[in-house]
């Protein structure tokens, strides 16, 4: 608004500006024309005007004063806006400083209140210290009285040691008397001893007397026993001496004893048998029984045979007489049945026939073996009775048969005489045995302890083997072996080891996969950087992430290469062109221009003699150029003088050398 | 933590002793467990920031937060729980293999000489809690001296269970069958053996000579 304000303004002007200039012209040409009014209609636009150009200065002063206003309005708002925020920061301060008062306050509360706390524990140290420094001094008081116990005690220890010393001496005396005491004793000891050496003796010879005594009585004893015996035995030798020759029937009835003994266990035997034979029979019998049974149920049989016979002629008679009804072939299957029937009986009766032909074999057998054994028992029993007749008393005297009777007597008596010997025969032989067996037992138990020593060694080998193994084993479990015929070792499939290990191998799969990855992507860009665009289509595509990176590359080495082409060939271009510029410099000016150091120029010109034949200016620090001295132009010192000395030229002077040497070079 | 009830402060008389029976069980393996805890975090097998305090019968031990490694835990102490029930349990091992060697670095091993009479025997009394810390104490107590002598785990490592049983056992689904996996030329520390209300536990440490320059 301010420009266009100010292009009002402007434009207000430089029409206010015209038109006082334009009224110029007019008046010039209209000078006696309308005369005053028209003064006056100008002088009033133009008053007009001016209070126009017042009016839009003040409205733009106005204006001005406007912004001015909104302007420092608005630094005002800013300087408030700015003034509350200190404010308000100042008030946030003085609320820290206000909480940090406090803070404060209640720290030093704390800090009187540990003041006050420590003056109390002060007051109770020094109370206490007052209780201690008061048991100090009772104790010393106790202490003090010890003392003057122990000063007491002292003096009854003294006088406790003279009694000691007054004992001591009466010790001594008894001492004394007490030695002569004991040798009193000594004596009296002696005497006594002697005295029981008598009194053993004493009792020994009593003892003995005693034993003699005993003994005496025993021999008494035995003498008379001895006579009793003697008596005996005279009366035996009278018995014997009778006997002898009754005695000497002994063997033959002992022969006879025998025999019938024999002939008592034949018999027993052949009773045996008789049983044995018997349930043989009746096993027979029972054959027998079944053999009749069998033999009726084959008569039965050979009547159901006849039976059936008959009917299978019936049965025939019926089929020749009803041949139409009746099939052929089942009756022919019946009849073949039937007479198969027929031969399994055959078979069956000739069988049982043989069975019972065997069967009254064997009972004729038996029972002729029966008709034996009992003739045999009626021939025993005939022998037996006989023997009782025989036995039976034939009429001799009765002398005789009283001599028998004390023959009799007598062989009992033998007999019984015998039975007692034989008795003691068996003691003695019992006796015999009884040591033999404790000999043998002896024997026996030094086997045995022997035994028993040399299983002990072995026990004593095999534990400390034992022991070696059982530690041997022991240190093995803490090892951690064991019994795999008792014991099983188990854990989880899915363990902690087991999933690291797993884990493990997959991140060291990875690794190599990864490995492999970037090493090929290595040997792709040490090849792709030189090959360029051909490479990324021979990649694999999976390595398309990677060859991002690479094609950018590329690019930019083939913006690069393009870039370099450029140069190379802008300087071609600008080589070729400086030297167009130099060889037409060369042709047409005839001087040949080179550079041979910073600021150092050499000329050689076309038409020189020779070939080094050449000038050199030096381009000084102000600009201008300078000749230095060479070979060439101390020949042309004349011309350097003329031209650039005086006329300061150096074209000219140029020119001038040229010329010369054209000169030369053409009339020559 | 693992999924445990919370134990009660005292454990009292029960009518059946099977019941009873259950809780001695139930105990034990929780003192098996908190061995094997102790034992992981001593010996740096899974970091220590892994681990948590927890109280228990009134004392402040540490379990993992390690939610596979808690399942893992479980899976076994379940199983376990029910072979020590049944007495067919010989031994349990800790054996932590070195994962760049596959070798067995240490082997933690626990005979457990289960006294199969005593379901009957002793009579159901209480088990005060003083004497439940007492084993606990004792076994972490144990576990954490063994450390100062053991050589540093300095490559990764990770654990197994081993659990020894009779051989007329059933396998169970998840488990099979292992081998003893006992280190070349141990060198062997016998800890103090403890005894539980039927148990008596035999323990020992054994771990590889380490080669000293």
């Amino acid at each position: 608004m301010d420009l266009e304000d100010d292009t009002t303004i402007l434009t207000t002007l430089k029409s206010f500006n015209s038109f006082i200039s334009r009224p110029e012209h007019p008046q010039r040409l209209s000078e006696h024309s309308a005369g005053s009014g028209i003064l006056q209609s100008q002088y009033k636009r133009s008053m007009e005007l001016l209070e126009a150009a017042e009016r839009v200065h003040s409205k733009n002063r106005y204006l001005q004063l406007d912004q001015e206003k909104k302007q420092m309005e608005l630094s005002h708002k800013r300087a408030r806006f700015e003034l509350e925020r200190a404010a308000s920061d100042s008030a946030r301060d003085l609320e820290h400083e206000v909480d940090r008062n406090q803070e404060l306050l209640g720290q030093i509360k704390k800090l009187e209140e540990r003041a006050e706390e420590v003056n109390k524990k002060l007051t109770e140290q020094k109370e206490a210290n007052d209780a201690l420094q008061k048991n100090l001094e009772g104790l010393n008081k106790t202490l003090e009285e010890r003392d003057d116990k122990l000063g007491t005690a002292n003096q009854t220890i003294r006088s406790l040691k003279d009694e000691i010393r007054e004992l001591r001496q009466k010790i001594q005396n008894q001492d004394s008397k007490m030695s002569a005491q004991t040798l009193e004793n000594q004596e009296l000891q002696e005497k006594i001893d002697l005295q029981q050496r008598k009194y053993q003796e004493v009792s020994q010879l009593c003892q003995s007397l005693q034993a003699a005594q005993s003994s005496c009585s025993d021999h008494i004893i035995k003498i008379k026993e001895l006579e009793r015996r003697l008596v005996f035995q005279e009366q035996d030798f009278a018995i014997v001496k009778t006997v002898k020759s009754e005695v000497a029937r002994v063997p033959d009835l002992e022969k006879e004893l025998k025999r019938l003994r024999d002939d008592n266990a034949y018999l027993r035997e052949s009773r045996e048998n008789c049983s044995l034979l018997k349930e043989e029979v009746e096993g027979l019998r029972k054959k027998l029984e079944r053999m009749e049974k069998t033999k009726e149920e084959l008569i039965n049989m050979e009547l159901e045979k006849e039976r059936l016979t008959e009917k299978l002629h019936a049965w025939e008679n019926l089929g020749q007489s009803t041949g139409l009804n009746i099939s052929v072939r089942s009756v022919e299957r019946s009849q073949s049945e039937l007479r198969a029937e027929l031969t399994q009986q055959h078979s069956k009766t000739l069988e049982e026939q043989k069975k019972r032909e065997a069967q009254d074999a064997l009972v004729r057998r038996l029972q002729k073996r029966v008709l034996l054994l009992t003739k045999e028992r009626d021939g025993m029993r005939a022998i037996l009775e006989s023997y009782d007749s025989e036995l039976a008393p034939t009429e001799y005297s009765p002398q005789l048969s009283k001599r028998l009777r004390e023959a009799e007597d007598i062989l009992l008596k033998t007999q019984s005489h015998n039975a007692e010997m034989e008795v003691c025969l068996q003691a003695c032989i019992n006796i015999l045995f009884f040591f033999a067996l404790l000999n043998s037992v002896c024997a026996c138990i030094f086997f045995l302890r022997q035994k028993i020593e040399d299983l002990e060694r072995e026990r004593q080998r095999l534990e400390e083997q034992n022991n070696i193994l059982e530690m041997r084993l022991e240190r093995h479990n803490l090892q951690g072996d064991y019994d795999p015929v008792k014991t099983r070792v188990l854990h989880l499939k899915m363990n902690p080891t087991a999933i690291a290990k797993q884990e493990r191998q997959q991140e060291v799969e990875a690794l190599r996969q990864e490995v492999t990855r970037l090493r090929d992507l290595v040997r792709s860009l040490q090849s792709g950087g030189a090959v360029g665009h051909s490479q990324d289509d021979t990649h694999n595509p999976s390595f398309s992430l990677s060859l991002a990176p690479s094609k950018e590359v590329l690019d930019l080495r083939k913006q690069m290469e393009s870039s370099e082409l450029r140069n190379q060939r802008l300087k071609e271009v600008f080589q070729r062109k400086i030297q167009e510029f130099r060889t037409v410099c060369y042709v047409l000016t005839g001087y040949q221009i080179d550079i041979t150091t910073e600021n150092q120029y050499r000329l050689t010109s076309v038409y020189a003699e020779h070939m080094d034949d050449s000038l050199l200016f030096k381009k000084g620090s102000n600009g201008s150029m300078q000749l230095m001295e060479t070979e060439f132009s101390k020949t042309l010192g004349e011309m350097v003088a003329l031209h650039l000395h005086h006329q300061k030229s150096i074209p000219a002077f140029l020119s001038a050398v040229t010329l010369d040497l054209f000169s030369r070079q053409t009339t020559v | 933590v693992c999924a445990w009830h919370p134990c009660p402060s005292t454990e009292t008389a029960l009518g059946s002793s099977d019941n009873l029976e259950h809780r001695r069980k139930d105990r034990q393996v929780r003192l098996a467990a908190f061995g094997i805890n102790s034992i992981l975090y001593q010996r740096g097998i899974y970091p220590p920031e892994t681990f948590t305090r927890v109280t228990h019968y009134d004392l402040s031990l540490l379990l993992t937060t390690d939610p596979k490694l808690k399942s893992y835990l479980t899976n076994v102490v379940s199983q376990l729980k029910e072979w020590l029930f049944e007495c067919t349990v010989q031994k349990l091992v800790l054996v932590i293999t070195c994962l760049e060697t596959n070798e067995v670095l240490e082997r933690w091993q626990f005979d457990i000489e289960c006294d199969k009479s005593a379901k009957e025997s002793s009579a159901p009394r209480e088990k005060s809690i003083k004497t439940i810390q007492h084993e606990i104490r004792s076994v972490i107590r144990q576990i954490t001296a063994t450390v100062t002598f053991l050589p540093l785990l300095e490559t990764p490592c990770a654990f197994d269970l081993l659990v020894y049983t009779d051989k007329d056992l059933v396998v169970p689904d998840k488990w099979e069958e292992s081998g003893p996996q006992t280190i070349d030329q141990p060198e062997e520390v016998r800890l103090h053996s403890f005894t539980t209300s039927i148990h008596k536990v035999n323990s020992m440490v054994a771990y590889k000579k380490t080669e000293s320059a």
